[in-house]
């Protein structure tokens, strides 16, 4: 997605959340999320997807509670289940 | 918040879900993961920030419909 420079400005000029549509994906950045204190915490616990930093899935757990929002009270269900699932299966092959 | 707890269905469909998904490589995860579908008001514009996440959770109470589930409980 290409950013005008005033979108670029407005980026780095510290918003806590920033939105953009348009592009392959919509892209939401999110730099004071709910129900994580700090990135350096967060930061701790992510974890290396084929080679990508991801937020550890206690992290978007948390988040998603600490927002409460319906579409969240919806996804939870299932993010709690995968997480279940992520640590029986999948965390050790990490 | 109460978040409720799935239905044994439920459960086998998503761990079933869950193992095909890690089965294909992450291109394709993603691809399948990201399906575009037109929401009212928020996709009406290509850019925009907020100052703070209340200001961002106002803004959503304010302007989006309630069906979206953005708006606080």
């Amino acid at each position: 997605m290409d950013l005008t420079d005033a979108e670029t400005a407005a980026i780095a000029s510290g918003k806590d959340f920033v939105q953009m549509k348009n592009g392959p994906y919509d892209l939401d950045l999110v730099f004071a999320p709910d129900g994580i204190e700090t990135f350096d915490d967060a930061w701790s616990r992510h974890l290396e997807i084929d080679g990508f930093p991801v937020c550890h899935p206690d992290d978007i757990i948390a988040s998603k509670e600490a927002a409460g929002r319906p579409k969240d009270r919806e996804s939870l269900p299932r993010l709690i289940a995968f997480r279940e699932y992520w640590l029986r299966h999948l965390r050790n092959r990490q | 918040m109460e978040i409720r707890e799935p239905t044994p269905v439920e459960l086998e469909q998503w761990e079933a879900e869950f193992e095909a998904a890690a089965r294909r490589p992450l291109e394709q995860r993603m691809k399948y993961a990201f399906i575009k579908t037109y929401k009212p008001v928020l996709d009406d514009a290509r850019f925009r920030v907020f100052d703070t996440m209340e200001e961002y959770r106002q803004w959503c109470d304010d302007n989006l419909p309630s069906w979206l589930g953005y708006g606080r409980v």
